[in-house]
């Protein structure tokens, strides 16, 4: 009884519950509230789920709704299991969050009792997103997930940069809708039904017609997801989002556009080659954008949120290593990259989390997103640190932690891709291997920034109060995330049982023992993980040991003799990119203005850098701008003349009773 | 078993020595007598009997930092296949954890530079990270162009399947290797990369990041930097060592080959300065191109594009 899609359909209506239940309470409860009814859903929600994550197969049940969407089901399955799960323990995560990180707001009713609302709406369309298999019903749901998070986007609408933030993310998330409602229209039309299972056919043959539907498929999936060219809302709403939803966004939203495209091509069996390499490509031009842009970043939100695109195309590579496999009929390395995929849509949930969290720390305490204006604050908020710092090792894919993982797997069917003795793909292989060492490095690089500017070092501004870590709601969510982070890291097969009937949902009918062969390899690295941390530790303890009895100085830090220089001194995040954006002035080029006295000793001087974001430079402005040119051909039908539209009703009247009469 | 622990216990103990026979052969080539070769030995053993100065400004990052370094090098040293002996770790895909483990080092490396407080060492920090994003995937190009010779995925089965020769083996070993030994010159942090030897912080890599370090840490960074040019010098005698060979014969060649390794670069120190600062990246991107024309050359030869 427990493992239905009723019980399932209890916990969203909890969320919901919970949401308005805030409404109509005490100012000082709110949060707990939601929070009581977001974990009491999670009692319902949670074993349905995993029972479908451990034992395979599926659980259905049909809902009848009068009118166009007629016989809808809902459908619980291995593939819409594992983001039900990550969607509902990050929205519980995120509501225990919320209880400290909204006191900041703390007298703004009005607007705190509808942010539970939205935040309770949002979960419950988002659960019901990767349930739903109805193309009307699944739309709808898609617009309450688009609409309720563009409420909380939009939260601080007092300031004028959150509502052009709010109303970007709104049109951006209309436009990708449409491509939908398009795809959707057109398979529904052309299969004669609204289930999902019978859109099958349609887009396993590999004509025109479906590369066509799939282009449609991925230009709405992806715009949700982040794919380049259709990233640009995510730089805007991710840091105008208050931080709780920032993470919620970027951990658990922008996964159901991926997991559109995975539903799709799941649908399709085995698509197209042409469908691959497209996916492939775009996945790479994603992830290497997304963390070069990434870069250049001073805000620390911002900069997050280009991380979110290039673990987007990571992902992205992963299902194109898959589908890789499957195509040239290699189940092992279609293994692979389903397996890197999926665990990388779980890892990513978790670091991303953890570093918008911490973020979000940071923020509440020096109410300062400038990376350049931190510093120093490992001292004031250790924990946080500490867990920012595992978050970020995570993230740049170092060994010890979740990220490591993933990313493994997709080398793995990159260099198995090498034996296959096709050029094709033994070029896509070398692409997707030295492009993820590529993504890495930078990812590298963009960390050390952002973890040793500002938690390391001497604090760049005075504080306006000393930073501090009381509030333990802040983080005991980033705690939950750091130990699944350690668990996945360390002892890799327990992540990859975990996906294994989500994997298999894309493999051909009995490889599961090619599952079964990889599984060794994970647990090799675990023996080979805790060989290393041995090492470590014996080092370490040799230090200690060298050092016990000796004098250990603390002195100032050496610079060349120079010991009265002020805090400001320090390096800061734009002259640590400098270097490497000088590599890529070409495509993430920076306007930088300088401003000092033309004399020989100027007190002041001031320099500001901007980065422009190419893409929507030279894709999206000029398609904007020709699409508006088209449409202002048409703009005097829209005269303003009251008299005019009247003719426009008559007109209309004339032709309907033409159609009547004449025509039936 | 033996013959793993006896060479691995050398290959522990040689990157000092090697050191050594980079600054006898510059010194030689300048017309100087030179410090003795066992001097690196004589200054980390008298480092190690040192107590420390700390910056006060510092975390528990600058502490862990050395001992995270030496200990990813040392497991990278583990990963590495050895001519005819093999490693002793190894699976599938293991050159990514391989690469990876030295990524880790490098973070921690960085960010304890950044932990000071430092700009010069702000100033190292930020190079380095700049130039790995040129040599990492350069690097997995190598990787890559070996595998699909060789059709083996892990680093013990393409270094022992990369033996048999074709008409055109000779061409990619040759393009590889100098590749390798770019990426030595770089991860080595030596001329023309970087110039270990200089007494200005404004131009430095390696040695400003490290400018706070003392003691037994120090000791550890300096082992740390040497093993792992003496890891990636294995890896190019692993291109060129013969696999017809006895197990001593073997061993003789691959120490005489990693010898000659180190002799170039200091013949290279010799010859060359360092280049600009804003000119390193043109040399490191070097290393792609050697990288990619293997790759390229490979794969024509394999699907018959020409040949």
């Amino acid at each position: 009884m427990w493992l239905s899609v009723y019980n399932f359909l209890i916990g969203v209506a909890l969320f919901v519950a919970g949401g308005v239940a805030a409404i109509f309470s005490r100012e000082k409860s709110r949060g707990k509230i939601f929070f009581l009814f977001a974990a009491a859903g999670q009692f319902f929600v949670l074993p349905g789920v995993v029972g479908t994550l451990l034992n395979g197969g599926q659980l259905e049940m049909p809902l009848y709704f009068s009118g166009p969407i007629g016989t809808a089901f809902l459908r619980l399955d291995p593939l819409a299991s594992i983001f039900a799960l990550v969607i509902s323990v990050g929205a519980l995560l995120a509501s225990v969050y919320s209880i400290g990180y909204m006191k900041m707001y703390k007298g703004d009713r009005a607007s705190l009792s509808s942010y539970y609302f939205f935040l309770g709406l949002m979960s419950a369309s988002m659960l019901l997103v990767v349930t739903a298999q109805n193309a009307i019903l699944f739309l709808i749901v898609w617009e309450v997930m688009s609409m309720s998070s563009f409420f909380l986007v939009g939260f601080e609408n007092k300031k004028e940069d959150v509502r052009k933030a709010a109303i970007y993310y709104f049109v951006a998330m209309q436009v990708g809708a449409a491509f939908l409602i398009a795809a959707f229209g057109w398979i529904s039309a052309v299969s004669g039904s609204l289930d999902f299972n019978s859109f099958s056919p349609f887009l396993s043959n590999s004509g025109d017609v479906s590369i066509l539907l799939f282009i449609l498929f991925f230009l709405g999936f992806g715009t949700k997801a982040g794919f380049v060219p259709m990233h640009t809302w995510l730089p805007r709403a991710h840091p105008a989002a208050p931080t709780g939803v920032s993470a919620l966004m970027s951990g658990v939203m922008i996964k159901t556009g991926i997991y559109g495209i995975m539903r799709i091509l799941l649908l399709a069996k085995i698509p197209d080659y042409r469908i691959v390499y497209g996916i492939l490509f775009v996945s790479l031009i994603t992830g290497v954008y997304g963390v070069m842009n990434a870069i250049a970043q001073h805000d620390i939100k911002r900069l997050l949120a280009y991380h979110s695109i290039e673990n987007i195309g990571i992902i992205g590579m992963g299902i194109g290593v898959g589908m890789l496999g499957l195509v040239y009929n290699s189940p092992m390395i279609a293994m692979l990259g389903f397996l890197g995929a999926l665990l990388h849509v779980v890892n990513h949930f978790t670091f991303k989390s953890v570093l918008f969290y911490g973020s979000g720390v940071v923020y509440s305490q020096t109410h300062t997103r400038d990376i350049d204006k931190l510093g120093g604050l490992s001292k004031y908020l250790p924990l946080t640190s500490l867990m920012f710092l595992i978050a970020s090792l995570a993230i740049t894919g170092l060994p010890f932690f979740n990220g490591f993982v993933s990313e493994f797997a997709m080398y793995l069917g990159f260099v198995k891709s090498f034996s296959s003795n096709t050029l094709s793909m033994s070029v896509a292989a070398l692409l997707g291997l030295s492009g993820l060492a590529f993504i890495g490095a930078m990812a590298l690089l963009c960390f050390t920034k952002v973890y040793g500017i500002c938690f390391l070092g001497l604090p760049r501004t005075e504080f306006h109060s000393i930073p501090n870590e009381k509030e333990m709601t802040l983080l005991i969510p980033m705690g939950v995330l750091v130990i699944v982070m350690l668990a996945i890291g360390l002892f890799p097969w327990l992540g990859i049982e975990l996906l294994r009937n989500v994997v298999m949902q894309f493999l051909p009918a009995g490889s599961l023992d090619q599952f079964e062969a990889v599984i060794p390899v994970f647990r090799t690295m675990s023996v080979v993980l805790a060989g290393f941390l041995g090492l470590f530790g014996f080092f370490f303890g040799l230090r200690t040991y060298l050092l016990r009895k000796r004098e250990v100085a603390v002195f100032k830090t050496w610079d060349c003799g120079y010991q009265v220089g002020s805090s400001r001194l320090q390096y800061t995040s734009s002259s640590f990119a400098q270097p490497f954006l000088r590599l890529v002035a070409e495509l993430v080029p920076q306007r930088i203005k300088v401003e000092k006295e033309p004399v020989l000793f100027p007190e002041t001087a001031s320099l500001e850098s901007h980065t422009q974001d190419l893409s929507e430079r030279f894709i999206l402005k000029p398609v904007i701008r020709s699409l508006d040119n088209f449409l202002n051909m048409f703009s005097w039908i829209q005269s303003g003349k009251m008299q005019q539209y009247i003719i426009y009703g008559l007109i209309f009247l004339v032709f309907l009773l033409i159609w009547i009469f004449g025509v039936r | 078993m033996m013959a793993v622990v006896i060479v691995l216990a050398l290959m522990t103990v040689s990157p000092f020595f090697f050191i050594g026979l980079i600054n006898k052969v510059k010194a030689v080539w300048a017309g100087r007598k030179g410090a003795p070769l066992l001097q690196p030995y004589y200054d980390f053993f008298r480092l190690l009997k040192k107590g420390e100065v700390i910056s006060g400004t510092t975390s528990i990052v600058f502490k862990i930092a050395p001992s995270v370094n030496i200990s990813a090098v040392l497991f990278a040293l583990l990963i590495v296949p050895i001519p005819l002996i093999g490693s002793v770790i190894n699976f599938q895909g293991d050159f990514v954890l391989f690469a990876y483990a030295l990524g880790l080092a490098k973070f921690f490396t960085v960010a304890a530079a950044l932990d000071t407080g430092s700009s010069f060492e702000g100033m190292g920090a930020s190079r380095e990270v700049t130039y790995s994003t040129i040599v990492e995937p350069a690097f997995f190009v190598v990787i890559g162009s070996l595998a699909l010779l060789t059709h083996q995925i892990s680093f013990d089965s393409i270094f022992a399947a990369v033996n048999f020769s074709t008409h055109y083996t000779a061409l990619i070993k040759i393009l590889l290797v100098a590749s390798l030994f770019i990426m030595l010159l770089a991860e080595g942090s030596r001329v023309p990369v970087d110039d270990p030897n200089t007494h200005l912080e404004l131009t430095m890599i390696h040695e400003v990041m490290i400018l706070d370090y003392s003691g037994p840490d120090l000791a550890f960074i300096q082992y740390a930097a040497a093993l792992k040019m003496t890891i990636i010098s294995i890896l190019i005698a692993d291109l060129l060592v013969p696999s017809y060979l006895g197990l001593l014969p073997t061993l003789a060649v691959l120490a005489f080959i990693m010898a000659l390794v180190f002799l170039s670069v200091g013949i290279v120190e010799s010859l060359i300065a360092r280049s600009r600062i804003s000119h390193i990246p043109q040399f490191l991107f070097l290393m792609t191109t050697l990288s990619l024309t293997a790759f390229a050359v490979i794969a024509f030869f394999l699907f018959g594009v020409i040949g």
